[in-house]
């Protein structure tokens, strides 16, 4: 209980600290947005009339305190550029990169525990290697590359077997679901085949040190399987542990979830902060990285918490050191 | 070590097969007791890799089965063609957010001018259907055309045309300090305008095709970043910042002439090259502009189902020099730079489309003449410029090349290479478009920088001393200003072209190269625009008719099969050219 | 650890790839700054060996130069990963409870937040540049590594050879370096390794993301983000810088692997695994 309530506490002090990160660091920055609507043949005139417009002569705690007053309302404020909101902006990209990374996650899920449980309970060895070494070589794979081997195999125009589009997401998004499923096919795919890889090493060496414990000799004794003791007991086991490690890999998805989207030219939250970055958008810029960041900092107390709902033998261990992960 | 050898043999199972002690335990002990129950029940990753088969192969079938040609018709005219670019506009707002994908996307197609002007960049009527300009060349008075309305009812009159000039002198709106010597602009009646100057001014009217001479609804209320209401003949149906801009033909639009040939564009932008080429390749676009030329080297030689053009364009590869900076304000340094340039190799690294430039007005514009022998490719008096200066290949200057990401990083790579030899040591930065902003156009803090200047009729640049070159010539000032006085259009031809000698001649800057616009179509896609379409696109008379698919013909790639269109229209397909 | 095939096949890639970068330095086949219009996107070929890239430089020679680079950015992502790690596993075995409940909650609370977040963030006021890698991946890893060896640094530090340095008055740095450290270095520097394979594979994002490495400076990430705009002509230049990337990787995660194994053959794989 204790540690939930520091948890929590810490948790709203660091989202506090990264608020104030994010405001500072981007006023770091040189250039402005009324210079970069403005262009190349603008004079001093427009670019002062565009930035009183903007109001991007107040003083910058002025700035900072309504921004966070408004945070504080759930109020993200209007993108400069786009003149649109930013919750909406954000929902909208969050429908492509959310599928994305979902489907991506099952995907690593379905490859990860088959892969794993096989290199553990296969019974042949050579099979047992292969799918540990298939699993180290897909890990070492930066996710650019694996993604162009997708398109290079697989997309429409310049595959081999061209079947999947390879750009872009249909206009009529979800609404047509098939059309907006078959874009996510490859990028998908690519996040997938990544992270499939990294899960599959962990179920592997979870299962692992479950085979050798008492429990599966437990098992054993009571008349089950090898097999059949990993798949009921073990796997149980493993359950928090690998709950933890999804988590967490969600959280790394994102990188690759960003450098997919750039490569198949997807309109999600990594692209869309990327040129938002680039445009100066600040305010868009600063309430997009502040919900992610926050969005992760949620993802990490839920999983932390689940871990301990999960594996009641947890329940002080990393203060008295007792357990085992 | 011989107890990690042992640990390995456990871990990985795969180096000494007939180790019995190979199994997922730590404890040898234990693993040797697991060999015991072989036969177990069927093991159930069996079930479940059978069970992915099945996925994999529902998926590949619906990958398959959903593949429809997005134009919708297979015959006939198309009611909608996608049209693929690469720069999106953020917004809408075309009185305040610069660059050309605005210009390109709205000028001519959802917004009209006063005037207009075609492919061979010249001034064309529009909303005006003529004009007269008096004696001493300072007002203009325009005739309107008749029952001008807006896409929304509203009538279009005079009082429109003068509320929107004031509106962008006033609040300096983008391209306002291009009306040069504006005085006053009033409605003398419904259907009349006149514009008063202080001076005369050459650039009026083609300024006036502009963003300046665009025409607002002053009735009417919207959010300018996210809708569009003018006159053209298409609205704004639906806008992805970044994405995508649906357009839908005018159906009140008041002309004739100009009347939309296709009921629905999308105009798609691609920030990535290689999604843009997917794209055309498998027909999800119909036209792409621009592509690399290099990218479209397959699409060349596919000629049955593409036609790939290259058209003449503005864009200018400026390479500036600082010319106030510490380094570069030594003119032997500039002239070096200039001499030690390949431009030829250059354009051939990028395809051999671009054409080389010699001075700052390309061939589009008044006052171009080819003055590339100024500054012939010359590494050896290049060389011997920069010893007077006091450098050698062992003991080279150091200068910083600021650019913006958007180019690519090759053009800087080029250029280091190039310079290395002469004594001149090329640091690269490469930075986002507004740092640049800051860094360079607006703080002048820079040695060399790379932009590509993409508007016409912008000489005006070399007159001002305070902008980012640090350019200040008398000369030139002297002679633009005869240009600009001018009455006639030769004599403004002919100074300015004299200006542009006397630019090149300073060396304040390098002309790298005049970007050609490659643009590729599928066959049986007519009226698209070769010339100048990246700032300007007249999109009314875009169609798209694909043919009957062949009955027979030779295999499709792999084992996707598209319908294949016949080339019979290829022949007819109109070509503009100008400029070579 | 060479007597394994995997591990001989890592420590050789390793080798050849400390060899190139430190070759790169004072001699490439062909001269880095040697572009040439004439010939861009060759095949590979007798002067050029893998072929040439969009400038006409010999991609062989990039890819070299690029070696060195990454090697840099490795080495740095790795000290930092360790500095910030040990602190970080120093403060939650202090015999302080509050610092030692801070570090833990905050380890916690910030190992969610992605690499490519911070980067981002800190590509704002730095620029693209080899440091953004080095301190966002610092960061994360780090803390990854504080995570990672913290049970077994809370066992070692309630083990009862430390109480017994302890009521002799040792002092808490003397048991920290004689007692602690010995104890977690096998989880250490599996880590540590798998950082450095990830830090190569970051490296190749991030610079793709345009927040990496600057351009002019060589590197894998480099090499490949460059050729992937041709990919769907010249489809081989974007092979080798990947498969490169791809190889070095693997070899980290294996010598990671029978790091482990050499140093402590007890070592926990959850452990080991857990990166």
């Amino acid at each position: 209980m204790r540690y939930l309530v520091r948890r929590i506490v810490l948790f709203i002090l660091a989202l506090w600290a990264i608020s104030i990160l994010i405001f500072a660091s981007l006023r770091i920055l040189p250039g402005d947005i009324a210079t970069v609507m403005a262009g190349i043949n603008s004079s001093p005139e427009q670019v002062a009339g565009l930035r009183l417009r903007l109001g991007l002569n107040r003083p910058l705690p002025a700035q900072y305190g309504s921004w966070l007053k408004d945070l504080v309302h759930g109020d993200f404020g209007f993108s400069m550029l786009t003149g649109r909101s930013i919750s909406e902006q954000v929902a909208a990209r969050a429908s492509v990169t959310f599928p994305l990374v979902g489907l991506g996650i099952v995907l690593a899920l379905v490859i990860g525990l088959t892969m794993g449980c096989l290199a553990v309970m296969a019974r042949s060895t050579r099979l047992r290697s292969f799918c540990h070494m298939l699993a180290l070589v897909a890990g070492s794979i930066p996710v650019l590359w694996g993604g162009l081997l997708l398109i290079l195999l697989f997309s429409r125009g310049t595959g081999l077997i061209q079947i999947f589009p390879s750009q872009g997401f249909p206009d009529t998004g979800w609404r047509r679901p098939a059309e907006a499923l078959q874009t996510m096919a490859l990028p998908a795919a690519t996040l997938g085949l990544v992270v499939g890889a990294s899960i599959t090493r962990y179920t592997r060496s979870a299962l692992n040190d479950i085979a050798g414990s008492g429990w599966i000799d437990m098992a054993r004794s009571c008349g089950m399987t090898r097999n059949q003791a990993l798949m009921r007991v073990g796997l149980r086991l493993t359950l928090p542990q690998l709950v933890s490690v999804v988590g967490l890999t969600f959280a790394e998805m994102i990188t690759g979830a960003m450098v997919v989207e750039n490569l198949f030219a997807l309109p999600g939250l990594g692209s869309g902060l990327i040129t938002d970055i680039g445009n100066r958008d600040l305010i868009a810029v600063q309430s997009e990285l502040f919900m992610l960041a926050a969005f992760f900092l949620v993802i990490g107390l839920i999983v932390d918490l689940l871990h301990r709902l999960l594996d009641p033998r947890l329940k002080e261990s990393t203060v008295t050191g007792r357990g085992r992960s | 070590m011989s107890s990690s050898k042992l640990k390995t043999d456990v871990q990985e199972g795969t180096v000494r097969h007939e180790d019995t002690t190979a199994g997922p335990s730590t404890d040898p002990v234990l693993n040797q007791r697991l060999k015991a129950p072989r036969k177990g029940n069927p093991l159930p990753w069996q079930l479940v890799s059978a069970l992915l088969a099945v996925v994999l192969i529902a998926v590949l079938w619906a990958g398959r089965s959903y593949q429809q040609p997005t134009a919708g018709v297979t015959a006939g005219i198309s009611k909608s063609v996608s049209i693929g670019f690469r720069l999106a506009p953020a917004n809408l707002d075309i009185r305040n957010q610069s660059g050309a994908a605005l210009d390109q996307a709205l000028i001519g197609n959802v917004y009209e001018g006063l005037v207009s002007r075609d492919q061979t960049n010249r001034v064309m009527p529009s909303l005006a259907n003529s004009w007269e300009i008096s004696e001493d060349a300072t007002t203009y008075t325009f005739h309107l055309n008749p029952n001008l309305t807006f896409s929304n009812g509203d009538k279009l009159d005079a009082e429109d045309v003068a509320w929107s000039i004031n509106q962008l002198m006033e609040h300096h709106y983008h391209d306002a300090d291009q009306l040069q010597n504006f005085q006053s602009v009033k409605a003398i009646d419904k259907d009349h305008v006149q514009l008063q100057l202080t001076a005369p001014y050459a650039n009026i009217l083609w300024v006036l095709t502009g963003r300046a001479g665009l025409v607002f609804d002053r009735k009417a209320q919207y959010d300018p970043k996210t809708q569009a209401v003018g006159s053209g003949p298409y609205t704004v149906e639906s806008f992805t910042p970044n994405s995508s801009l649906v357009l839908k033909a005018n159906t009140r639009y008041w002309g004739r002439q100009h009347r939309a040939k296709t009921e629905t564009l999308h105009l798609r932008y691609f920030a990535d090259d290689n999604a843009a080429v997917n794209a055309l390749k498998s027909q999800d676009i119909q036209v792409l502009a621009p592509i690399t030329a290099n990218l479209a080297a397959p699409f060349t030689k596919d000629t049955e189902h593409y036609s790939v053009h290259s058209g003449a364009g503005s864009d200018k590869y400026v390479l500036a020099f600082n010319n106030k900076g510490s380094k570069t304000s030594d003119m032997r340094v500039r002239q070096a730079i200039r001499y030690a340039i390949n431009h030829q190799d250059l354009i051939d690294s990028r395809g051999g489309v671009d054409q080389p430039m010699g001075g700052p007005i390309p061939s589009v514009d008044p006052g171009y003449r080819d003055i590339t022998n100024l500054y012939p490719h010359n590494p050896e008096r290049a060389k011997r410029l920069m010893a007077q200066v006091g450098y050698t290949p062992d003991k080279p200057l150091t200068l910083r090349l600021t650019y913006p990401n958007t180019y690519g990083t090759e053009l800087g790579d080029q250029l280091r290479s190039q310079l290395k030899p002469i004594g001149i040591n090329l640091q690269l930065q490469v930075v986002e478009f507004s740092t640049w902003m800051q860094d360079v156009y607006t703080n002048h803090n820079y040695d060399l920088s790379l932009v590509d200047h993409s508007e016409s009729h912008d000489f005006s640049q070399w007159t001002n001393p305070n902008y980012y070159y640090g350019y200040d010539s008398k000369v030139v000032r002297d002679l633009y200003a005869k240009a600009m006085a001018a009455r006639k259009a030769e004599d403004t031809d002919h100074y300015l072209a004299q200006a542009a000698q006397q630019v090149s001649q300073d060396a304040p800057a390098d002309w790298l190269f005049n970007y050609r616009i490659t643009t590729v179509t599928l066959t049986g896609l007519r009226g698209f625009p070769l010339n100048l379409n990246q700032t300007l696109l007249n999109a009314w008379k875009i169609s798209y008719s694909p043919d009957k698919p062949k009955t027979s013909g030779p295999a499709a790639r792999a084992l996707y099969d598209r319908p294949k269109w016949r080339s019979s229209d290829h022949a007819t397909f109109l070509q503009y050219t100008i400029a070579g | 650890m060479w007597s394994t095939v995997e591990g001989r096949f890592a420590l050789s890639i390793l080798l050849v790839w400390v060899f190139m970068a430190v070759l790169s330095l004072v001699w490439t086949p062909q001269p880095l700054w040697a572009t040439d219009g004439q010939q861009v996107w060759q095949k590979p070929s007798h002067n050029h060996w893998l072929g040439t890239d969009g400038t006409g430089a010999d991609v062989f020679s990039w890819l070299m130069a690029g070696s060195a680079t990454n090697l840099l950015i490795c080495l740095l992502t790795v000290a930092c990963a360790a500095a910030l790690g040990i602190l970080l596993i120093a403060a939650t075995v202090s015999r302080s409870a509050l610092v030692a409940n801070t570090s833990i909650v905050l380890v916690d609370a910030l190992i969610s937040i992605p690499t490519v977040l911070i980067a981002l963030i800190l590509a704002v006021p730095l620029g693209a540049s080899v440091v953004v890698i080095v301190l966002a991946c610092g960061l994360g890893y780090g803390l990854n590594l504080a995570r990672v060896a913290r049970p077994q640094a809370l066992l070692a530090a309630r083990s009862d050879y430390v109480i017994a340095a302890q009521v002799s008055g040792a002092s808490a740095g003397r048991i920290l370096v004689s007692h602690i450290l010995p104890n977690i270095m096998p989880v250490v520097a599996v880590q540590l390794s798998l950082s450095a394979g990830s830090s190569v594979l970051a490296e190749s994002g991030l610079t793709y993301l345009g927040v990496g490495v600057s351009s002019g400076v060589p590197s894998w990430g480099h090499s490949l983000a460059t050729s992937v705009k041709l990919i769907n002509v010249y489809p081989l230049t974007a092979l080798w810088p990947g498969l490169l990337v791809t190889l070095v990787v693997l070899s980290l995660n294996l010598f990671g692997d029978s790091i482990g194994d050499a140093i402590d053959p007890q070592s926990n794989s959850a452990l080991r695994e857990a990166a």
